[in-house]
């Protein structure tokens, strides 16, 4: 990718960034605040000797719920609305091309959920400094992967909004997020369907995004060790799925007829 | 601008009709409590991902609800003590509070708990086959095996299983001879709510604690009776009352149980014991 190209991307990108933060996505802090807030203060009495768990559970928690809702809602309307608006028109009729304006869009979003990550990680180690608990360096192991499963989201929501109205993409990636989350049901489907075949259960099982794959949040809050070779082989799923979801996205905005 | 005055009008209007309600119905209504889903499994299929997080709620939940029947409620059912911890430590396994816990909920004789022991021991049993190589849970078996089911043999046998576990405490053998050797006798009792004690903090401490009371007020008795027993051998006659051990020199304080309930003496029999009445009386003691 050329300097040019790169520029271009960048500047779509940081104009996603500026719109999502004028559409107050950034406010969901203000609630996770709270949360964390109110789980500092109440937990300790009320779950017996459970509060340090209980409160890396939450926060965890939150980053993964407020993360995938605002990857899911945002992302769907991030090409979607521009079509329906017709404002994409004007933008590319500038020197820009339908990738770079997708690339733009996925980057925008992506560094709009990493500062909102990063605060709400931020959030969560001042509530345990707060509560005179150990702030553990360890929680970045579950939430550096739960940021690349919202990246992957991130990139289903694009996808989805190049093929069809916000609504219907908010559903399918609702549904896709869903699907991923169960990967352990579509693995052991056939304990409770015999009758399925066996290529099927193995075709959806690989083809569905595995947001399983993502989740360290309960070794994490125990204190179990994180392999780094996991997490490495996590980041490249990440990356292989992610890039796959936006090549195609890119072909069928590509192919898409905008007028 | 007149919407918002609308709005400002109505406002003052809701605790108004709260504190109405309240004055019509009680602001402390029973609410009855409702378990929607009674399947660990069924509750980990509705949060994938999330299960960690639910564990904590369900957590909660059943802290709140047996401290809500053991406090508040007439007829203490605690009958949904033992769904509420199934679905906790089935969505998250690793939760030895609630393996431990749970069982002293389960374990203690009404209206401290459900009296329903053989659930406890259950719950405890759960934990140890998916955390085999804790010893502090298996070491709690053994305890409840001998403090709530009497069962001395069988609690030996699995503290000297717990006494093998990597990391186990050195005491676990001693223990578990002692209760082998002694078996039902109050001192093997009173050095297990001792470790107990020793091990934990908050309710399990004061639990551990209260039941050191229930023994050392039963000491204290058979102590009085034998305190009565020597004067009977040495003045010929038995004391009309146990104040008359205090004003012989006998005893330093007044007769009374650590809740500060006079002991129950029985002149006839020269038996001294603790008091129906007292907070420290245990019918099985």
């Amino acid at each position: 990718m050329g300097a040019g190209r790169l520029a271009r991307v960048w500047a779509v990108a940081a104009n996603t960034f500026r719109e999502t933060v004028r559409e107050r996505v950034l406010y969901n802090l203000v609630f996770f605040a709270i949360i964390m807030t109110l789980a500092g203060l109440l937990m300790g009495q009320l779950s017996i000797r459970q509060d340090e768990k209980i409160i890396k559970d939450i926060g965890l928690a939150s980053m993964e719920l407020f993360g995938t809702l605002i990857a899911i809602f945002i992302g769907v309307g991030l090409v979607a609305k521009e079509i329906e608006r017709r404002s994409l028109h004007p933008l590319l009729a500038k020197p820009l091309g339908r990738d770079e304006f997708f690339l733009g869009k996925f980057a925008g979003l992506s560094f709009t959920l990493l500062v909102n990550v990063l605060v709400m990680a931020a959030g969560l180690a001042l509530t345990l400094a707060g509560t005179g608990r150990r702030v553990d360096p360890h929680l970045l192991k579950a939430i550096y992967p739960i940021y690349l499963g919202l990246l992957l989201v991130v990139a289903l929501a694009l996808l989805f909004s190049t093929l069809t109205s916000s609504a219907l993409a908010a559903v399918f990636t609702v549904g896709m997020v869903v699907a991923g989350r169960f990967s352990d049901v579509v693995r052991n489907m056939r304990e409770v369907a015999p009758g399925a075949p066996a290529w099927l259960v193995q075709l959806l099982y690989y083809a569905l995004p595995n947001f399983r794959n993502f989740d360290f949040k309960d070794r994490v809050a125990y204190g179990d060790p994180v392999p780094l070779a996991a997490m490495g082989t996590v980041t490249a799923y990440a990356a292989v799925y992610a890039a796959v979801v936006l090549l195609i996205g890119m072909s069928t905005f590509r192919s898409r007829e905008l007028s | 601008m007149l919407r918002w005055l609308l709005a400002l009008v109505l406002v003052p209007l809701v605790p108004l009709l709260q504190k109405r309600i309240d004055a019509q119905l009680g602001a402390y209504r029973a609410q009855e409590e409702v378990l929607y889903l009674w399947s660990g499994q069924h509750v980990r299929r509705l949060v994938p991902g999330f299960e960690g997080l639910a564990a904590d709620v369900y957590w909660l939940r059943t802290v709140q609800y047996y401290g809500g029947q053991r406090l508040f409620a007439r007829d203490k059912k605690f009958e949904l003590l033992l769904p509420l911890i199934e679905i906790t430590t089935t969505l998250d396994p690793r939760l030895v509070i609630a393996y431990k816990y749970g069982a002293t909920f389960l374990c203690e004789s009404p209206p401290e708990g459900a009296g329903r022991c053989d659930l406890g021991i259950k719950v405890l049993e759960k934990g140890v086959a998916v955390m085999p190589e804790n010893w502090r849970l298996r070491q709690d078996l053994g305890f409840f095996h001998f403090v709530f089911l009497r069962d001395p043999q069988r609690s030996a046998e699995i503290l000297m299983e717990a006494s093998k576990l990597p990391g186990a405490a050195f005491w676990l053998q001693n223990l578990a001879a002692m209760v082998l050797a002694k078996g039902g006798q109050r001192e093997s009792s009173r050095a297990i709510w001792r470790q107990i004690h020793d091990q934990s903090d908050g309710p399990m401490k004061e639990n551990a604690l209260q039941h050191i009371e229930v023994l050392d007020a039963y000491d204290a008795a058979d102590a009085l009776q034998s305190l009565v027993q020597t004067v009977e051998q040495r003045t010929g006659r038995r004391p009309e009352t146990l104040d008359e051990l205090r004003s012989a020199g006998l005893i330093g304080r007044p007769p009374v149980d650590g809740s500060g309930a006079p002991f129950l003496y029985d002149r006839q029999s020269g038996t001294v014991r603790v008091a129906p009445q007292s907070k420290l009386w245990r019918p099985d003691l």
